[in-house]
């Protein structure tokens, strides 16, 4: 999948970013560190319409904002209309295990908007795709919008981009929906069982989606967060910008969410339920040792691969060379590197590459870890 | 830490006093409100209470007021229109068209856009990039409102010789710049709709390469590139990184390279016209990048980040504020943690230069 439309460079310009993201340690154009985000303002809670939203502004400009809205709906192949007034009662289980609360991923409808793009548009589509793909992967986030057996949330996720595409924007709309789904609240049940659902009217009393730890404020689970990696010879690079990702050698979207290592809490009703009863263990455990978990991956089609090559002073015509020249003799010609000269990245990513750019991502303290961390420290008001 | 979250910046305060000293006082175009959203509420609830709405307040201080697009300046006729403004027919009140601070000189009455596309003016130089190869001249992408235009017959030829361009040439149109090559060049002729035309018939101009490119807003807001006595130098940088060249072309287009032998310093060692066009054939139309060092990338990455710092902190780039800058952000990294090899000059750091460079 090709990522936005790609940057227009010159040969030389490709060969000089080339040549200063190769080196050890690489030279980024805009002197960050191989694993250094851009510096990015996040706030949450800006649109009081919604159920929860979040607005993220990078430092070159780009902007984006999600916007969350929940409705109840009534769960296709639950009995409807079954439950007789009177004989309903025995039927009403208050106690449902967690295995029966299974959630559907067309519970979740997303959309995505890019200015300039149509809403059809592939671009727009493969990173709605990214994104719910890696919300629905694993079906803990569906599984939290059950209510009962007839009747679920159903989530409507608005994103975003409101600066013209910059840069691929992939992490940043990801990094939004993360936060916003953090600040989502849906009101409190007050019915019990499977009854029409009936809900407090107290805004206040509303639970969230990823409900926190009282003690420190902080979430047992977490939504998932896709991260883009590029490759350029042997150095792994984090939140490429634009020109950074027109030299890629390799480009992967991945996708990691924190395992709540207590599957128990993965429901939001258990969760909270936790949290009244032995927080200070549960919460213990899970801040300790983070459970990261592989979601999905993507590889991205770098845009570098229909860049123009440079062509070499030996066979530039404007440079002097004889202007008569054999086609088979230019392409040999093309087929050996020139120190100086792009050359379009050819064939696909090496396994060890690929197996790199995932283990720095999961590794313990590593990039993912430090990430959510950040974001933890969102004030999520 | 990778990530820095920052939390957002709080509005300003002072926004909702009403500034009595307008150029209009808020009766005179009460009706202006009604057409267009109202932002501020602690000002709508006090209108309301009054029971009618008010004008939007603007900045108070007097030094700059913001306005927007169709909104109503003065309706009062003793003002002149300027740039920026336009006044409805059959009407007298000027109306801004675009989005910016209201200037006045004497009792004329203009609008300074906050963000502007760059006017060409003939003379100017100019860093643009090729976006498109037509038969006999390539449009030129040079930040303005149109693409320029650069003529086959405006640029040298390989080999120097003067002659007429031919057929062959037009053929190989794309060996001498094709899609997405970078180019410094000098505005030649304006059109009457502001459309440029370019040439690159002198030594100094061409393609570029060998270093790195990066746009910034020119004019407008305070910041970005400005007309200058020099917009084409070479520094000697820091840390062993060599001569670096810097063109700050006027559209606010920046290219920073490692230095080369000029045509110009061969032609001091060399004599004569066929010498000289010898030369300038060697480094005209190459795309290939000749060695750069470590060092000189890392320095070259470094006046970059200055460069984009001044802009983010709304700081003119000039060759004065570049080369301060730069000799700043050097001793900077010397007692930055990481060491001399530091070059990151966003966020919070980009503010601390700016604020050095300001405060001298």
């Amino acid at each position: 999948m090709a990522s936005t439309q790609h940057a227009l460079l010159s040969p030389a310009e490709l060969a000089y970013l080339h040549a200063a993201l190769s080196l050890t340690p690489p030279i980024r154009p805009d002197g960050r560190s191989p694993a250094q985000f851009r510096p990015l303002v996040a706030e949450t809670g800006i649109l009081p319409g919604t159920n929860g939203s979040a607005r993220i502004c990078f430092a070159d400009g780009t902007e984006a904002i999600v916007g969350v809205k929940a409705e109840v709906e009534r769960t296709r192949g639950g009995y409807e209309g079954e439950i007789v007034e009177g004989g309903g009662a025995e039927e009403v289980v208050t106690d449902v295990n967690d295995e029966e609360k299974k959630g559907e991923s067309d519970w979740v409808e997303m959309t995505v908007e890019i200015p300039g793009l149509r809403d059809d548009d592939a671009t727009t589509a493969f990173l709605g795709a990214m994104i719910s793909e890696a919300l629905l992967a694993d079906g803990g986030f569906s599984r939290r919008l059950w209510i009962n057996r007839r009747f679920h949330w159903k989530l409507y996720l608005d994103i975003l981009l409101i600066s013209p595409p910059l840069s691929y924007p992939l992490p940043l709309l990801s990094l939004t929906t993360h936060l916003a789904l953090l600040a989502t609240r849906l009101p409190r049940l007050k019915s019990e069982g499977d009854e029409d659902p009936f809900f407090d009217d107290d805004w206040a009393a509303a639970r969230y989606l990823y409900p926190r730890n009282k003690k420190d404020g902080k979430t047992t689970a977490r939504p998932p967060v896709t991260l883009l990696v590029m490759a350029v010879g042997n150095n792994i690079i984090f939140d490429p910008a634009k020109e950074e990702l027109a030299v890629a050698d390799v480009a992967l979207a991945v996708s990691i969410g924190e395992d709540a290592t207590t599957a128990a809490t993965a429901t939001g009703d258990d969760a909270s339920l936790m949290m009244d009863v032995d927080s200070t263990t549960a919460a213990a455990a899970i801040t300790s040792a983070r459970n990261l978990r592989l979601l999905s991956i993507r590889t991205i089609d770098p845009p570098s691969r229909l860049t123009p090559s440079g062509v070499p002073n030996a066979t530039n015509t404007a440079y002097g060379a004889a202007t008569t020249q054999k086609q088979p003799e230019a392409r040999t010609a093309e087929a050996e590197a020139v120190e100086g000269v792009w050359r379009a990245p050819r064939g696909g990513a090496k396994p060890l590459v690929m197996a790199a750019l995932v283990h720095k991502v999961l590794e313990k303290g590593g990039i993912a870890d430090e990430v959510l961390d950040a974001l933890h420290a969102v004030d999520l008001g | 830490m990778p990530v820095t979250i920052l939390a957002p910046k709080a509005m300003r305060q002072d926004y909702g006093q009403a500034d009595k000293q307008n150029i209009s006082d808020d009766s005179d175009d009460a009706d202006s409100s009604n057409g267009g959203a109202e932002l501020d509420y602690a000002e709508l609830a006090k209108a309301d209470a009054e029971g009618h709405t008010h004008k939007r307040p603007r900045i108070a201080g007097g030094d700059f007021e913001i306005v927007t697009p169709g909104e109503v300046i003065t309706d009062d006729p003793q003002w002149m229109r300027g740039h920026g403004t336009y006044v409805a027919a059959g009407t007298t009140s000027i109306i801004s068209s675009v989005a910016g601070t209201i200037t006045r000189t004497n009792k004329l009455l203009s609008v300074r856009p906050l963000r502007a596309r760059y006017t060409p003016e003939v003379g100017d130089l100019v860093v643009g990039r090729i976006v498109e190869v037509q038969a006999k001249r390539w449009r030129v992408d040079v930040g303005a409102t149109q693409l320029a235009s650069l003529p086959l017959s405006a640029i040298n030829l390989p080999g120097g010789i003067l002659r007429k361009r031919t057929e062959t040439d037009e053929l190989q149109i794309r060996t001498f710049f094709a899609e997405g090559d970078l180019l410094v060049a000098e505005v030649q002729q304006l059109f009457q709709d502001g459309g440029a035309v370019l040439h690159t018939r002198s030594l100094k101009y061409g393609k570029l390469r060998n270093g790195m490119f990066v746009a910034v807003s020119g004019m407008g807001g305070g910041g970005g590139v400005v007309r200058s006595r020099r917009q084409v130098w070479t520094l000697e940088a820091a840390s062993g990184g060599g001569p670096i060249d810097v063109v700050l072309g006027v559209n606010g287009y920046v290219w920073i390279s490692k230095h080369v032998e000029t045509p110009e310093g061969l032609v001091e060692k060399t004599s004569g016209i066929t010498n000289l066009d010898e030369s300038v054939s060697a480094t005209m139309y190459s795309s290939q990048n000749d060695r750069i060092g470590p060092e000189t990338m890392r320095e070259i990455a470094r006046i970059r980040g200055v460069v984009t710092a001044l802009v983010d902190n709304g700081l003119r780039v000039d060759e004065d504020m570049v080369m301060r800058g730069y000799h700043e952000a050097v001793e900077m990294a010397m007692v930055s943690s990481v060491g001399a090899d530091d070059i990151y000059l966003g966020g919070e750091r980009g503010e601390q230069l700016a604020a050095v460079l300001t405060a001298v």
